[in-house]
């Protein structure tokens, strides 16, 4: 397993020049949202934790792809299936772009500061909703980039599958990320947290436990 | 009694029930004291979103079935629900919204139920999107499987998080609290639909497997019955 | 009876009369796809 989470890990490295593609991608739709959203100062701040959210999934559709270029030329993936299990597959993949995605939305925060004149409230709060956020995003995230991977016909759809999926998690990490900047009177932030993370466990087990179904089969 | 004949005799009851049940909704029950003769739509509308919420448990069931059992009924029986489920719900939206305007003074809102049947349609229709897109049965088959599980396992979860925000939909009905002159035609249609959708999905899932027989094997020359 | 909601009747026509007739079109649309099939044998 360690041997495959280096591999992965070097794999998104050598697709770093995507992940800074969709650190720009990320940061021109933040551009655009706030633009489109007009000039009014108070609105932009209460916007900007649900702005932060879209521009972290829309920037998800590239930086998945990410774990998959170099394997899906000459059929490398098939070849690695005979050597490891498809769980032990998926999770290294899912693990590894967890991490890219996280480090992705933190480089993001001090972009929506600026943006949006939000202060960032609690930090601890706002990185944890961060980090289980993208964890939240990740597990499907993969299992879907997977099926893109594996034919081109599947990849036009990835959005078609992967946006519908995540809602719950962008209405849980909006919300926490909202009480974060913002103030929680009512101590609802744990709760919203509380969703994230229940989303997270059900989705990286049920995907870990249907990724033989993608990776053997076709 | 050939499978063609239990669909006809299926349908066929389905029609009728439907028929009588829409005849007492439309003419005999009374209005509601609230909302009038727009309460009508509910003698359409509650049977579809009940059976909405049947068929895609079913694809669901005939997903998991399909990737534990690998027969190419599951995947017909699977194919059949789903179009059937997004079919069923495009409906519930419409009538949703029909109801809606003159009741709440709006055509759609962001309370759990309107929100999960949004998430539902939305994802159903994009798992027919890539079985469409897919030519090998077997992909097809066992990967859309895996995305209906997905997508069915996120229904609830989707229902439990949007609860947490205002509901401006109506409480949960059970005829209990309906007047009695209200079961009848809504109990009539609920079965009619039920069993329009028995034949509806037979008919669907041979449609199914034919085309995916066709798509797997060559043309046989002759065929007996 | 006060705070009934009055009239109304064109959507319920129209609810009754939109998912009749798209039913109507999908079973239509049934019968061709397996009539189709019955023809290619």
């Amino acid at each position: 397993m360690s041997g495959l989470l280096l591999k992965e890990f070097l794999l998104v490295w050598r697709g770093r020049a995507r992940i800074a593609a969709a650190l720009t991608f990320a940061a021109a739709t933040l551009l655009m949202f706030s633009f489109s959203a007009g000039a009014d100062g108070r609105l932009l701040q209460r916007l900007a934790p649900g702005f932060l959210w879209l521009a972290i999934v829309l920037a998800s559709t590239l930086t998945l792809q990410a774990s998959f270029d170099a394997e899906t030329q000459d059929g490398a993936l098939d070849g690695l299936v005979l050597r490891a299990s498809p769980g032990a597959i998926f999770y290294a993949k899912a693990l590894t772009n967890w991490v890219f995605l996280a480090a992705l939305a933190c480089v993001l925060l001090p972009l929506i500061a600026a943006l949006f004149d939000a202060s960032l409230g609690t930090l601890p709060r706002v990185l944890a909703v961060l980090v289980l956020g993208t964890a939240a995003l990740s597990a499907p995230g993969t299992l879907y980039a997977t099926l893109a991977g594996r034919s081109r016909a599947a990849s036009l759809l990835l959005p078609l599958l992967y946006f519908p999926l995540i809602i719950p998690a962008l209405v849980g990490a909006v919300k926490a990320t909202e009480l974060a900047f913002f103030g929680d009177p009512m101590n609802q932030w744990s709760g919203w947290v509380g969703l994230l993370g229940a989303f997270s466990m059900v989705f990286w087990a049920l995907c870990g436990a249907l990724s033989s179904a993608i990776l053997e089969d076709g | 009694m050939t499978r063609e004949r239990v669909a006809a005799g299926f349908g066929v009851l389905g029609l009728i029930l439907l028929g009588w049940g829409s005849y007492l909704g439309l003419f005999v029950a009374p209005p509601d004291r609230y909302m009038g003769d727009v309460q009508r739509i509910m003698y359409v509308h509650v049977p579809f979103a009940w059976l909405a919420l049947v068929v895609f448990t079913l694809a669901f069931v005939y997903a998991v079935l399909f990737l534990v059992r690998r027969s190419w009924r599951w995947d017909a029986l699977h194919e059949a629900s789903l179009e059937l489920g997004v079919l069923y719900t495009f409906l519930l939206c419409v009538q949703g919204a029909l109801w809606g305007k003159p009741t709440w003074g709006v055509y759609w809102a962001w309370d759990p139920r309107l929100t999960t049947v949004a998430v539902m349609l939305l994802s159903f229709a994009g798992i027919l999107s890539l079985r469409h897109f897919l030519d090998d049965p077997i992909r097809r088959a066992s990967w859309s499987a895996t995305a209906t599980i997905l997508a069915a396992a996120n229904v609830p979860i989707v229902y439990y998080s949007v609860r947490w925000w205002n509901s401006l939909h109506q409480l949960q009905s059970s005829p209990e609290t309906v007047s009695s002159s209200m079961v009848e035609p809504l109990r009539l249609n609920a079965f009619g639909l039920l069993a329009l959708t028995v034949a509806l999905l037979m008919v669907r899932s041979w449609i199914a497997a034919d085309r995916r027989a066709a798509a797997m094997a060559p043309p046989l020359p002759a065929q007996g019955a | 009876m006060s705070g009934m909601i009055q009239g109304g009747w064109e959507f319920v026509w129209a609810s009754y009369g939109i998912t009749g007739a798209v039913m109507l079109i999908y079973m239509a649309s049934l019968w061709v796809r397996r009539s189709d099939k019955d023809s290619s044998e």
